[in-house]
């Protein structure tokens, strides 16, 4: 009992993780219908700049504020000048811009920082009693510190989207930027507002994600797994909806973490073929996701 | 550019009159004297670059061989993400599968190397078939994340196929079973000359191949098929096999890639070579070099090769990380067409080629 305890514990936290980029690029694809996929290397780069500033004598958590709004920058600026230009020719011309972005930041970061591993601090230090007792197994409080983390995101996001003008415009531009933009609605500014604040998501995930997902340490390739179950868990819930990003990031964890612990053929290495398994599987049964909403086609 | 033409070229009366009295670009009819000519002239310097990459060092030749086999892995992305436009970003599983088929059975099985390009590309097509069927209900990104799936498991699964693979530790191919064929005339010292030559050769073959293809019925299916998929299936095409076969063999030609890519590096780790890195490297050759041109893969199998090559001593050797994105970017703003796609489209400036009007009508192609 108390090793599934341990099981879920450790699901719940990676799942909250999961959660958390996929509510980035949620965010990211209510406003332009394309899946991000340079959202983890946006966030791996402003995880650089906080450790960068730590190594200068900040405290971590001064540290955040620099980065996330590097992250804000860095995305919005994005969608402006590389996004918007080609989003009018084609999807692939789209992701080829994403996937440009995507090595251009890894290799930018490896090219200011260097290639190997950094010791990322953690923002809730621990010891080795802080944990609460629960029922043999250890729930230790940064665990405790991602899911809260995660309902604070939801709660801010759900907040904006659903009680600001702001938050008006972006359901609207959701839904109908045609309309929108007839309503007054300057589409291209939610667009941008869009991808910022799905850079600020991501950036805030990936500082909390690093010292606390296997390897523990801020590393180049680190943040493309990452990106890759965060993708499964908004493709699971639905790309469009932010209940499903939740949904769908904490059921992935869990689910990994208990095929990882009581499959034998499945286990530990393969777990990333295991998620991708899920996302075929949903895409061709249920191509909308759990929670997504449909979209029709005009020919 | 593409090889189609359309199928009446509309030239202006007085074109083919006189065609030198007007400012503007020079006009070659297909098929004529001056156009056999300039096509000659190409052949030939091409000749003189392959005979010239023959006589290099070793290390030279090495990376020309590499730069071709990856414009080989380039030509079947290209048969399917360009002309069908069927996004895949995990053709590295293709590349990896053709490297397995031919490690396992020179291995295992004790096959000669080159005996064993057949049954890797015979693989690598029933694969894509496989991949293929995804892709006739869902489209673009989706497609993508589809592909991207298949590029990331496939490290994994070679992983744990340990037993035949060679799982983590990799797979090592001993020199002297790469031996060339004794009908070759080369021995085992000239492997890596060897190398080159069947890699030209079978590149060389394969354009061909591909160029008839893309301008025959089936070419002109696939582009109707990447145009509109509603509007292909009412003018009578199955747009369901079109997508199936054209994976297929993309997937082959890549599979061939991938059984020269055995022969090429001896020793094989799914986790250095094959991983979604490598696919979103062979994607980003295709984008550079030009999708839906015949030169375009050349072009991008030269410079996934030679810029990391020669970038290597800048900025922590991530510089070519950073070149490409910029590079990438210029291309998809500058020219969407490609390299190649630009400099033809620069060349037309001067010299437009058009095709001999046809004498009837009713003698189609």
């Amino acid at each position: 009992m108390d090793i599934f305890l341990t099981r879920l514990i450790s699901g719940m936290t990676a799942g909250s993780v999961y959660a958390m980029i996929a509510l980035a690029l949620v965010v990211v694809f209510r406003s332009s219908a394309t899946i991000n996929f340079a959202q983890g290397e946006f966030a791996l780069f402003t995880t650089y700049v906080s450790w960068w500033l730590t190594q200068h004598g900040w405290n971590i958590w001064l540290t955040l504020v620099p980065a996330l709004g590097l992250g804000f920058v860095m995305c919005a600026v994005a969608e402006r000048f590389l996004i918007r230009p080609v989003r009018k020719r084609d999807e692939t011309a789209v992701l080829i811009v994403a996937l440009a972005l995507f090595t251009g930041l890894n290799g930018l970061a490896g090219w200011i920082w260097g290639s190997d591993d950094k010791v990322y601090p953690r923002l809730v230090p621990i010891g080795d009693d802080s944990f609460l007792a629960l029922g043999g197994a250890r729930l230790y409080y940064d665990s405790i510190f991602v899911v809260l983390s995660l309902v604070l995101v939801v709660g801010a996001l759900s907040l904006v989207l659903n009680k600001t003008g702001l938050g008006l415009q972006m359901r609207a531009v959701a839904t109908n930027p045609e309309s929108a933009s007839l309503c007054g609605i300057k589409v291209g500014r939610i667009f941008m507002i869009s991808w910022g604040l799905a850079g600020v998501i991501g950036s805030l995930a990936a500082a909390i994600l690093v010292p606390v997902l296997p390897p523990g340490q801020l590393g180049l390739p680190g943040m493309f797994h990452m990106l890759i179950f965060g993708t499964v868990a908004a493709l699971l819930g639905g790309l469009d909806s932010v209940k499903g990003a939740v949904v769908g990031g904490l059921s992935l964890g869990v689910g990994l973490a208990m095929i990882n612990g009581y499959g034998s053929f499945f286990g530990g290495s393969i777990s990333l073929t295991v998620a991708l398994v899920v996302i075929v599987v949903v895409l061709g049964l249920k191509p909308n996701g759990l929670f997504g909403s449909r979209r029709l086609e005009r020919v | 550019m593409t090889t189609v033409q359309s199928p009446t070229p509309t030239p202006t009366p007085e074109r083919p009159a006189r065609p030198a009295a007007r400012s503007g670009p020079r006009v070659v009819v297909r098929g004529s004297g001056a156009h056999r000519a300039a096509q000659a002239v190409v052949l030939v310097l091409l000749a003189a670059v392959v005979i010239w990459g023959g006589s290099l060092d070793p290390f030279g030749q090495g990376q020309l061989t590499r730069a071709a086999i990856f414009a080989l892995a380039i030509m079947g992305l290209n048969f399917t993400t360009g002309y069908v436009g069927l996004l895949s970003v995990g053709h590295s599983a293709f590349l990896g599968l053709g490297a397995y088929t031919t490690g396992i059975l020179v291995v295992n099985y004790n096959q000669t190397a080159i005996s064993t390009i057949p049954w890797a590309m015979l693989v690598c097509f029933l694969v894509g078939l496989l991949v293929g069927i995804p892709a006739l209900r869902i489209r673009g990104l989706y497609l993508a994340m589809v592909t991207l799936a298949l590029g990331v498991a496939f490290p994994e699964v070679v992983a744990r196929l340990d037993g035949l693979t060679g799982g983590a530790e990799g797979m090592t191919i001993r020199r002297t079973l790469l031996r060339p064929p004794d009908w070759s005339g080369f021995t085992l010292g000239e492997k890596d000359a060897w190398l080159y030559w069947l890699t030209i050769v079978l590149l060389v073959v394969t354009f061909v191949v591909v160029r008839n293809v893309i301008s025959s019925r089936y070419g002109l299916a696939m582009h109707a098929v990447r145009q509109d998929e509603v509007a292909a299936s009412a003018s009578g095409i199955n747009v369901a096999a079109i997508k199936l076969v054209s994976f297929g063999v993309s997937g082959a030609i890549t599979g061939l890639a991938g059984s020269l890519f055995a022969m090429y590096i001896g020793s094989l780790f799914a986790e250095g070579s094959f991983t979604v890195l490598a696919g979103i490297t062979l994607l980003i050759g295709l984008v550079l070099g030009g999708e839906r041109t015949l030169a375009g893969p050349i072009i991008g199998g030269l410079a996934v090769v030679l810029i990391p090559y020669y970038t290597s001593g800048i900025g922590q050797g991530q510089a070519s990380a950073v070149l490409f994105a910029v590079v990438l970017i210029a291309v998809i703003f500058l020219a969407p067409e490609g390299v190649a796609g630009g400099v033809a489209r620069l060349a037309r400036r001067w010299v437009v080629v058009v095709d001999k009007r046809p004498e009837s009508i009713g003698r189609g192609r």
